[in-house]
């Protein structure tokens, strides 16, 4: 009985504290329209102009990316670009730079704008589940 | 004295004597072999095989495996890694591997993977700018039998180290100071030596250690967007395991006098570079002889500035251990301009054809072709036919008329894409849509040359199976028991040719990859630039532009619906029988991603497993196949994660899987220490940095 209490009260926690997800409008376009010029300075040499991928770098858009993401959240795709990109100088954008360019690879994989941009900060954005599909319950299955 | 006339004493000692006499020689004189349970070169043995005849894991235990150690390689750099490339050696009861963005090199007590020593080499900006960074494909190792033992690698700037490997500190004596800098003798041009801190050369494949032989390839930056056509000149040199000394070096771009100069055409040979050999190559050492497989001249797809067949690109070359001379030659590509590199280890292989008992070198591709030849003479043991193929338009590029097509075994993976056959076909309207996607772009039979992209015409050629297709790095492994060879290949990788004029000051070379109706796009090679020494040379930046690129994902997209335009299987497994020179099982490779899954127009559909895209490699032992999957997926059975998988070997079945935090990124491989079968493999991607994980069975087993 306490077991269940405790699991219930944790899934409600998780839940209370990611209740947001990337289908609920986390950006803007006109953040999106910053990070797409960023993108085009910095990442487009190796993930390409259309986020598809290179030799060199993964795709930042399709299934494969979306495997690797779903069911975590924002944050940690933003703290793998600030702790590893751009892979010639990891950390030479600002937090708002690359939260700009979050914005844009999320506009380019049709999630949709909303009326806020996506904060900078880490612990913020890990409230944001990163979905492949659209749920609302963050099942995939 | 006669045996028969031996005292029972005397024959005790004489037995004592002898065995003590054959464990010296085995030790001291045998060859790389994982017979008892090591794994001491990268391929298992210098053989390229890739074969273990443990059998503790097996089809019925499999799915208890359980991580018996794991090793996180973040702090080995500035920077975590993403991309954890290395097969790790076992030798004596320890894990040699490289590891980290600075390419370290760690050993790890192999039953628990407590770390016992790290070396690394701080290169600064000779490494920053090396082509082919991160942590590496491993080391190589090499004994003299009576104690020294020295674990050998090549740093991400390009030299040759050699490390006690007991104590992980360089060996004094071995070149200088322990190292040897492979820059020295790299040229460009008709013999300029390269400078040693920016030249142009590096090499993340593991050097190939023969007897008290070091033999070490090149390699360069990507061929995409090239600077010049003037890059440095492969080739390949042997050393002394011992001292260091340089005992001979192979030109991969023949010089005047020299065998296959008159390919480069025009004296181009004075002004071309590339070539080099960036893979795992292999030995026979009885023989005598060395296999290396060569990739392709500068530049990766346009060779206007280089006519002819251009000897030795995308060969296989077979040279004198002793004198590095050519002893014969197989071209794969004629006048390379696909970037078929020969990507994977030559597989040593005795076989028996109609009877007949032949020494044979097998091939795997990016072709998807097994090219098999006597290993001896250079004879394909099949004829390899020259058949025509398609002819470039492009201004001032010679395509060969010609291209060898191996008439057995069949490809084991699709090697053009077939329209409308290869199309998708999950729906009728997907089938639609894909031939719409297609006709933006030439297609054709496989050797399809690069075209002038443009949106009006042709966006591009569309080949498969070139640049990351069919088998790549990770190569094949092979059963020496029933002579079969197992692959794993990639048969969804579409890669549209186009070619451009560089912009103004950017090239010597006529064109480089891109659309002149498109904005110029520079490609970085892989990992280039994100070394543990980088920041380095590139330029801030420009300021932003007023206005914002438009996204192009619309233009030309080569997906239905977030779907390849392929059809599934994306990937297979396939086993060959080098006798017969047949296909004996093909399966697909991995399950199916969660992008087909989970697909809102495929809901209800019953589709089978469609495999998932992706180059890895494999291992055989007695019974089984092992190999990971090269993507995450979150299945009713799983979490997120990836699936280390066991197949029968003899059937293709899967028989065993179990879970990996994420994708399988460099090939497995398996010893056994204490009575007890380990699987290590290197996994990285996505949010998960690189890591070796090690799998058991559970103590009761």
């Amino acid at each position: 009985m306490l077991r269940t209490v405790i699991a219930v009260l944790f899934a409600a926690c998780v839940c209370a504290q990611t209740s947001r997800s990337v289908w609920d409008g986390v950006y803007t376009s006109e953040q999106a329209k910053r990070g797409a010029t960023r993108y085009a300075a910095d990442c487009a040499s190796c993930h390409g102009s259309a986020l598809n991928g290179g030799e060199s770098a993964p795709p930042l858009t399709g299934g494969e990316f979306f495997s690797n993401w779903n069911g975590l959240t924002v944050g940690d795709l933003f703290d793998r670009i600030r702790v590893s990109m751009p892979a010639d100088n990891p950390g030479r954008l600002t937090r708002e730079q690359d939260a700009d360019i979050l914005a844009f690879m999320l506009s380019m994989n049709q999630f949709p704008e909303g009326k806020t941009e996506l904060d900078h900060r880490t612990e913020v954005l890990k409230q944001i589940r990163f979905e492949a599909t659209k749920t609302g319950d963050g099942k995939q299955n | 004295m006669h045996q028969s006339e031996m005292s029972g004493h005397n024959a005790l000692r004489w037995a004592v004597l002898a065995g003590l006499a054959f464990l010296a020689v085995s030790a001291w004189g045998q060859q790389p072999s994982t017979k008892d349970g090591e794994w001491p070169a990268y391929t298992g043995d210098i053989k390229g095989t890739r074969y273990s005849p443990l059998d503790q894991i097996n089809a019925s235990n499999f799915n208890q495996l359980e991580v018996a150690w794991r090793f996180k390689t973040d702090s080995l750099g500035t920077r975590p890694e993403y991309k954890l490339e290395g097969t790790p050696l076992m030798v004596k009861g320890v894990i040699y591997t490289t590891a980290g963005t600075r390419r370290s090199v760690v050993a790890l007590d192999a039953k628990t993977g407590e770390l016992m020593w790290v070396y690394s080499l701080r290169e600064g900006t000779r490494a920053a700018i090396a082509p082919r960074q991160l942590s590496g494909r491993g080391v190589s190792y090499w004994t003299d039998g009576k104690g020294d033992d020295r674990v050998i690698f090549v740093t991400t700037g390009y030299r040759l180290i050699a490390l006690n490997a007991h104590t992980g500190q360089p060996i004094n004596g071995f070149g200088k100071s322990g190292m040897i800098d492979l820059k020295e003798g790299m040229v460009t041009g008709t013999g300029q030596q390269i400078d040693l801190e920016t030249g142009e050369a590096g090499l993340h494949a593991t050097p190939l250690v023969v007897k008290d032989t070091v033999i070490v390839g090149s390699s360069f930056k990507e061929g995409m967007t090239v600077v010049s056509h003037n890059n440095t000149k492969g080739l390949v040199r042997a050393f002394d395991a011992r001292n260091g000394k340089l005992l001979w070096t192979f030109n991969t771009i023949p010089r005047p006098g020299e065998f296959g100069n008159d390919t480069w055409e025009n004296g181009s040979w004075a002004t071309n570079g590339n070539t080099g050999v960036w893979t795992q190559m292999t030995v026979d050492e009885d023989l005598g002889l060395v296999y290396l497989p060569v990739e392709s001249p500068t530049s990766d797809f346009y060779g206007g500035e280089r006519p002819g067949n251009n000897l030795f690109g995308e060969s296989l070359v077979c040279v004198d251990l002793k004198t590095g001379k050519r002893k014969w030659h197989f071209q794969i590509v004629h006048h390379p301009i696909w970037d078929y590199d020969l990507s994977s280890a030559p597989i040593l292989a005795d076989i028996t054809v109609g009877g007949k008992a032949i020494k044979a070198v097998a091939l795997p591709s990016k072709e998807a072709f097994l090219y098999v030849f006597d290993r001896v003479t250079g004879e394909p043991v099949w004829p390899i036919e020259e058949r025509a193929v398609p002819q470039s338009d492009v201004p001032g590029e010679k395509t060969a008329a010609t291209q060898p097509f191996p008439t057995k075994p069949p490809a084991y993976a699709r090697n053009y894409l077939n329209v409308p056959d290869d199309l998708i076909d999950f729906t009728p309207e997907m089938r639609a849509q894909a031939k719409d996607a297609v006709a933006r772009y030439k297609t054709g039979p496989m050797f399809l040359p690069p075209v002038l992209g443009d949106a009006k015409g042709y966006l591009g050629a569309l080949d498969l199976g070139n640049a990351s297709g069919g088998t790549n790095w990770p190569g094949s492994a092979y059963d020496p028991e029933t002579h079969t060879v197992y692959a794993q290949a990639h048969q969804s990788a579409l890669f549209p040719l186009s070619l451009r004029t560089p912009p103004e000051g950017f090239s010597d070379i006529r064109y480089v990859m891109g659309r002149n109706d498109a904005k110029f796009q520079l490609a970085e090679g892989p990992g280039f630039g994100s070394a543990a020494d980088a920041p380095q040379r590139r330029p801030a930046p420009p300021p932003p532009a007023a206005t914002p690129a438009a996204p192009q994902a619309a233009v030309g997209a080569l997906t239905v619906q977030g779907l390849s335009i392929v059809k599934p299987p994306y990937a297979v497994i396939s086993a060959i029988n080098l006798d017969r020179g047949e296909l004996q099982w093909q399966v697909p490779y991995g399950e199916t991603p969660d992008s087909v899954r989970n697909h809102p127009a495929l809901k209800g559909m019953n589709i089978p497993n469609t495999g998932q895209p992706g180059s890895v490699g494999l291992i055989v032992t007695k019974t089984l196949v092992v190999l990971g999957d090269s993507q995450n997926t979150t299945t009713p059975s799983h979490p997120r994660g990836a699936m280390l998988r066991a197949y029968d070997k003899a059937t293709g079945k899967e028989v065993g899987a179990v879970y990996m935090p994420a994708p399988q990124s460099g090939s497995p491989m398996t010893y056994m220490v204490d009575g007890k079968q380990y699987i290590v493999v290197a996994v990285s991607g996505g949010a998960y940095s690189g890591e070796y994980i090690a799998y058991s069975l559970p103590s009761a087993n």
